[in-house]
């Protein structure tokens, strides 16, 4: 008796394991329906392999023509470098189905990028997808700075003798039913004065401590108060210098903010923006109805990025979600990504003297790669293999040197953005380690 | 096969109380974090008035008997660490069997539990399996209250959460082995599943029903002297329960449950009224 109900019990875990996998569809969106149409399925449920990548690619016929001609596909590097092709002869017959197995041969570890085109009679088209072999053997080539850590810690210190002046400023209008919200002020670097939102839910006890997301900004983004219904949580949006309702001084044309004043590295505004998040966590400690070791450093893109930057030299955070974190292992994206590398380069030629390689050498103390090396909070890291501006290359060799516990969620089918299962699992991680039940 | 009093009130006393306790799980199956505090204070009626013999065939208590009991429980979980928490519960019952012509009743303290869980693992954060061990402490000398004999359970718990029709969802698996010591000393095996949604987005009330089960035996029935002290039995209840959260520490459920099949036990039913309490938060 006791076996059988120990083996149903171990079925029934079995039943929800495997409810949970079934969530990873393979299969990407057929495209078409009433003309020939194709479909790509890469056998893994992330497009990594440990050896030789393997993709089906499907082709359905459903006109009344027979269809011939060709299927190949072409991998390249993250910088288009050739590395290998196929090409075979196909005859699709009308109203017929047919599939063809990719085997690639063992490459070396790190990305890739794989079209899958079909051209035959009727019918011309790419599937551009990416794969990797081995990600977690990616290795940056390119070293940390010796005085990084004496870098940052200077500008902690500079930061430290501004009076941070905190400012809390109900805005009552803007409340919901659930939340107040307010507008949040500080003196950040160099006097600066930075913006954000605080919605904190209303509660009739007063004494009630509720732990703390920080939304950190994509680049050149204004972010809003974030309101939603969870009752346990204070939600903080910060508009870093120069961005939304924190722009002041610093009020640039969209293209012109990454590069500001990058020729020299003490005055690179990235510096204040990164300081401005610290100021933020100061912010966080100096109230006293947030827990101050429950702190959620969350965003996506330069958010992303700030949110490794500031795990990595504020240990005063506790967990760190990036997604699609940009400017990672910086000297590899040259070739790999347009933007922000052609902005910097734009900026470069303007300016007498000044190198493409000077300008590398002072980004390398604003490497998130660099600032990853030195987190220890636990870590979500979010990615999407198609990503123009943050290569999986990058972001997995950032990953990679990520020392504290750490998880990384691919999405083999996205670009610059992650699915909403990120953004779940995101909310329970939070949830079970702030211990929010 | 027919019933003697001392059978009846025997056997009642400990299913009425593992009865109870088993309407006694919410919250549980999910981790409790370090320094919190989890208090689960209940209530339980219990009423039986025939039972299914040892062939599992039910007959009316002799005599226009009936056997009710009311016990009150106080269970507590209190977080180590991110895996360990300890676990206690205390239960105190008082009962009433009676016949025409007769009556006795029983009241105290019954079994102490003490235990600890361990957190083994989580899928994702959203299912989690966690394993208990309990020492049982008998805290009384009337046989009416129990078996009065010291024993260990190991129990077993996979717990999980997610959607169904837009609702959130939740379940809870369980199955506790527990063994008595002594020369009498029963093994007996616990199980349950349970099935919950939430019935708005905000999680301010909730509807589970439960299966579960009971399965006693012992390998000294021939060595027993009193043969009414039951410990081979068996019955399967269902239940089903409201909770309503009214803030971030207090939800109150009520329960409903009743008993679809046995053997050796009483027909009963019961209904339970309990809180959470989420100190320290």
């Amino acid at each position: 008796m006791i076996k059988k109900v120990l083996s149903l019990l171990l079925l029934l875990a079995l039943f929800f394991i495997s409810k949970a996998d079934a969530i990873y569809l393979n299969t990407d969106t057929i495209k078409h329906s009433t003309d020939v149409s194709t479909e790509v399925v890469a056998h893994d449920k992330n497009a990594i392999f440990s050896s030789s990548a393997y993709f089906t690619f499907s082709v359905k016929n459903p006109t009344s023509n027979d269809e011939s001609g060709t299927v190949s596909y072409l991998v390249t590097t993250e910088k288009g470098d050739k590395v290998l092709d196929k090409s075979m002869n196909v005859r699709i017959a009308r109203n017929s189905n047919d599939s063809y197995d990719f085997h690639i041969p063992e490459l070396k570890p790190g990305f890739y990028k794989i079209n899958f085109m079909i051209n035959v009679s009727d019918y011309d088209d790419t599937t551009r997808r990416a794969f990797g072999i081995r990600p977690e053997e990616i290795v940056s080539e390119h070293p940390k700075p010796a005085d990084f850590d004496e870098f940052w810690q200077k500008a902690k210190d500079d930061l430290a003798k501004v009076k941070p002046e905190f400012k809390i400023t109900p805005m009552p209008k803007m409340d919901t039913k659930d939340r107040q919200v307010f507008e949040i002020q500080m003196q950040s670097l160099d006097d600066y004065t930075i913006r954000g939102w605080l919605t904190i839910p209303k509660v009739k006890n007063k004494n009630i401590k509720f732990s703390v997301l920080l939304g950190l900004p994509g680049y050149q983004v204004d972010l809003d108060p974030i309101l939603g219904s969870d009752p346990d949580l204070a939600i903080i949006t910060l508009n870093t210098r120069g961005q939304g309702t924190s722009r002041g001084p610093i009020d640039m044309r969209r293209d012109e903010f990454i590069s500001r004043r990058i020729e020299d590295k003490d005055k690179y505004v990235m510096r204040g923006v990164i300081m401005d998040c610290v100021r933020c966590i100061d912010f966080i400690y100096a109230q006293p109805n947030l827990v101050h070791d429950n702190i959620l450093a969350s965003g996506g893109s330069m958010g992303g990025y700030l949110a490794l930057a500031l795990a990595g030299i504020d240990k005063r955070v506790n967990l760190c979600s990036a997604q699609n974190p940009i400017l990672c292992d910086i000297r590899d994206l040259p070739g790999s990504v347009e933007w922000p590398m052609s902005g910097i380069k734009k900026y470069v030629a303007t300016q007498p003297g000044l190198t493409m390689e000077k300008v590398l050498d002072n980004l390398d103390y604003y490497d998130g790669k660099n600032f990853a090396s030195e987190i220890t909070c636990p870590s979500l890291i979010g990615i999407g293999l198609l990503d123009p501006f943050a290569p999986p290359n990058s972001e997995y060799a950032t990953y990679n040197v990520i020392p504290g516990h750490k998880r990384i969620m691919v999405f083999k089918d996205l670009a610059h953005e992650i699915s909403q299962k990120y953004k779940d699992l995101e909310g329970r991680w939070m949830r079970d380690t702030f211990a929010l039940f | 096969m027919k019933f003697t009093k001392s059978q009846i009130k025997y056997f009642l006393a400990t299913v009425s109380l593992f009865a109870a306790l088993h309407l006694q799980s919410y919250g549980d199956g999910f981790p409790v974090r370090p320094k919190r505090l989890i208090l689960n204070p209940s209530v339980t009626y219990f009423f039986a008035n025939q039972a299914w013999d040892s062939v599992r065939v039910k007959h009316p208590f002799p005599l226009n008997g009936k056997y009710t009991s009311l016990t009150y429980s106080l269970s507590a979980e209190y977080g180590l660490s991110r895996r360990w928490t300890l676990v206690a519960l205390l239960p105190y019952t008082m009962s009433t069997f009676e016949q025409t012509g007769f009556k006795s009743t029983a009241n105290g303290l019954t079994d102490l539990e003490t235990g600890i869980r361990y957190y083994i693992a989580n899928i994702d954060y959203r299912y989690y399996f966690m394993i208990t061990g309990t020492a049982i402490t008998p805290l009384y000398t009337n046989p009416n209250l129990g078996y009065g004999e010291s024993g260990a359970e190991l129990k077993l718990s996979f717990a999980g959460s997610g959607h169904l029709f837009g609702l959130a969802d939740f379940f809870q698996l369980e199955n506790a082995v527990r063994q008595y010591f002594g020369t009498q000393g029963p093994e007996q095996d616990r199980y349950s599943g349970t099935f919950g949604l939430a019935l708005d987005s905000r999680f301010k009330n909730q509807l589970s029903v439960s299966l579960g089960g009971f399965y006693s035996t012992s390998s000294f029935t021939k060595l027993q002297l009193n043969p009414a002290i039951n410990k081979n039995f068996a019955f399967n209840q269902v239940s089903l329960s409201y909770g309503h959260t009214f803030s971030r520490t207090i939800s109150a459920f009520v329960t409903g449950g009743t008993f679809i099949n046995g053997r050796n036990t009483g027909d009963g039913s019961s209904v339970s009224f309990s809180l959470i309490i989420k100190a320290f938060r």
